[in-house]
């Protein structure tokens, strides 16, 4: 444990308040980068938004302050009085911590966040149901036309009423990415989207089985199709369940927002 | 190449999530410490040690402090005269149960709300019980730093309702050591810790408005760049955890009633994070561990871990450290089980 008021050689006072105005100001523009060119739907969910920009423009707004105090300190004195603070403990070295907040924020403004792919599906496990660990569905619209519902209608859907012969016989068309799951023969695939309630650090996915009429090789893994079939139960890994009998898959772009609420 | 890529955008993600509620908890710690005065709270506490115990930990919500924060109020609160059960209730209970804590908790668990009100009542009740227990050592300064200690008051004998003021005043003259007169209220003391003598009133309170804003700012910068740093190691080690550790050793641990317990309080312990953002680090386990392990977690983490100790050293003498610790501990585990039995 050291404190700040630790003596710093008087020929690098100056180095201190210089990093923390360049990671203040490196965080303020890392925020505001991601909020303008729109990567911040990959790290959270829309409704946090307002913060991260409300965030990023306070640390410029903050930075910008103590650089002008800054160069109008080194102007008048050519050296900098440490400030009289109440003495303040802390765990790192002086320096040690805003040079590592800065450092971070130069490689995220270089770094573009990727939105999760089939990978970190199979990892954390695609389901057709929410299991108790998961949050709990925040709506539910039971009167929409089956050909309406997305993956995530149909989930929640079966998750409150899980009979899949219930389902047998309607319309579906859903929009997703696909995953090849190891554990379902060739003939199907996973089409599937990831559903975020904060940021990225919760986001799981969820899918639906498609049953095709030739091998999935056709259907890369992680690309985006709109699939419009015909729900039909099936016994996959003994276990019943419901599966889209595909009558046409359309290949669409990835979508800007790669989750789903 | 591609799990990189995913460790760092989780990575980002908890960050760009978790620094705006660091940077308000920040902002408002920094705008009470120096605008509040912590002599005209002690003076309204009751006398009563549980109601005293219970009053410090909700003091949480009017100084919105996280465990950084609250180490040095809660030291100034015991060199100012402070009953034991407040300051233990308060050092305990602050960083949780505050107003920017409950909304970054809600935020984090907004589906699961009965995670956000465990967490605060839970906290609430373990810090007032632990309060409690400290009042009954009426004489905290064999427990406290010998420079904490030679600072405290000396506590009376028999406390006669109605006479405390003027006794407290005379208990301060006749402390030993080197004092200069002529201040206002009392004489100011020049020997032992500078730095715990600067601590017995709030020296920002003196200086005029102006002066003030500056050190506010001063101190909202050293506070961002301590946290920020532990926040960034602590995003570090969930997005590790998540990406590289397979999923088969984290559902193991994490679905045992009891392993998840004590692997996420060892975890709450030395990731260190701040209780502002520690429900996110949290948010990222939410699907592998049980919720009563997310709220031992949550509850634990803020009260003791290895930054935290390091803070508590420069006040408490490592017994009363290793007291806090177990006590806190396991009332923790205890509630952490039921949750995993009867409400999990």
């Amino acid at each position: 444990m050291t404190t700040s008021a630790k003596p710093i050689a008087p020929r690098f006072l100056w180095l201190q308040p210089l990093l923390d105005v360049l990671a203040i100001l490196a965080w303020g523009v890392l925020l505001l980068k991601y909020w303008l060119t729109g990567k911040v739907n990959v790290l959270l969910h829309p409704g946090y938004i307002w913060l991260v920009y409300c965030a990023g423009f306070f640390l410029l707004s903050l930075g910008l302050y103590k650089l002008g105090q800054f160069l109008w300190q080194m102007r008048r004195s050519n050296r900098l009085r440490p400030t009289a603070m109440p003495a303040h403990f802390s765990l790192f070295p002086a320096g040690w911590s805003s040079g590592l907040l800065l450092a971070v924020a130069l490689f995220g403004l270089q770094f573009t966040p990727q939105p999760f792919a089939s990978d970190v599906a199979l990892n954390r496990g695609v389901t057709d149901t929410l299991t108790m660990t998961r949050s709990q569905p925040q709506a539910f619209r039971g009167n929409t036309r089956p050909e309406d519902r997305s993956i995530v209608d149909w989930v929640r859907t079966l998750n409150v009423y899980p009979e899949p012969d219930a389902y047998a016989g309607q319309k579906a068309s859903v929009e997703g990415f696909t995953i090849h799951l190891p554990s379902l023969p060739d003939s199907y695939l996973m089409i599937s989207r990831f559903v975020i309630t904060c940021c990225a650090a919760d986001v799981y996915p969820v899918g639906l089985p498609v049953k095709l009429s030739g091998s999935r090789s056709t259907y890369p893994a992680d690309e985006w199709f709109r699939v419009e079939g015909q729900m039909i139960t099936e016994t996959i890994d003994n276990k019943r369940q419901l599966v889209i009998q595909a009558e046409r898959l359309q290949s669409i772009p990835k979508p800007e927002n790669p989750y789903d609420y | 190449m591609n799990q990189i890529n995913n460790a760092l955008t989780l990575f980002f993600s908890l960050l760009v999530e978790a620094i705006p509620f660091l940077l308000l908890g920040v902002l408002f710690s920094s705008a009470l410490l120096l605008f509040v005065d912590e002599r005209r709270l002690i003076q309204l506490v009751p006398k009563n040690p549980l109601l005293a115990a219970l009053v410090g930990s909700l003091i949480g919500f009017l100084f919105p402090v996280c465990e950084c924060g609250n180490v040095p109020v809660a030291r100034r609160l015991i060199v100012q005269g402070a009953p034991g059960a407040m300051a233990i209730g308060f050092l305990l209970a602050a960083p949780t149960v505050n107003p920017i804590v409950f909304w970054a908790t809600w935020t984090a668990f907004r589906d699961q709300p009965e995670l956000v009100f465990l967490r605060v009542g839970c906290s609430l009740l373990i810090a007032t019980i632990i309060g409690w227990v400290f009042s009954t050592q009426a004489d905290l300064r064999p427990l406290m730093q010998p420079s904490i200690a030679r600072a405290m008051p000396v506590p009376l004998e028999k406390p006669a309702k109605g006479k405390s003021k003027n006794q407290d005043s005379t208990a301060t003259l006749l402390q030993s050591g080197t004092f200069m007169l002529g201040q206002k209220e009392q004489p100011f003391r020049l020997d032992g810790n500078p730095a715990a003598a600067a601590l017995t009133a709030n020296p920002a309170l003196e200086k005029p408005l102006p002066d003030r804003l500056r050190l506010m700012m001063d101190n909202m910068i050293q506070e961002l760049r301590e946290l920020g740093g532990i926040l960034i190691l602590g995003s570090a080690v969930a997005a590790i955890v998540q990406i590289a550790v397979p999923r088969e050793v984290v559902l193991g641990l994490g679905q045992g009633q009891i392993s998840s317990i004590v692997a996420m309080m060892v975890l709450a312990c030395v990731v260190s994070i701040c209780s502002t953002v520690d429900s996110f680090f949290a948010l990222s386990f939410a699907s592998t561990f049980t919720t009563g392990s997310l709220l031992a977690f949550l509850i634990f983490g803020p009260m003791i871990d290895l930054k935290n100790i390091a803070l508590l050293l420069s006040v408490f003498r490592t017994r009363a450290i290793v007291y806090l610790f177990l006590l806190a501990g396991q009332m923790t585990f205890l509630a952490a089980l039921l949750v995993n039995l009867y409400i999990g």
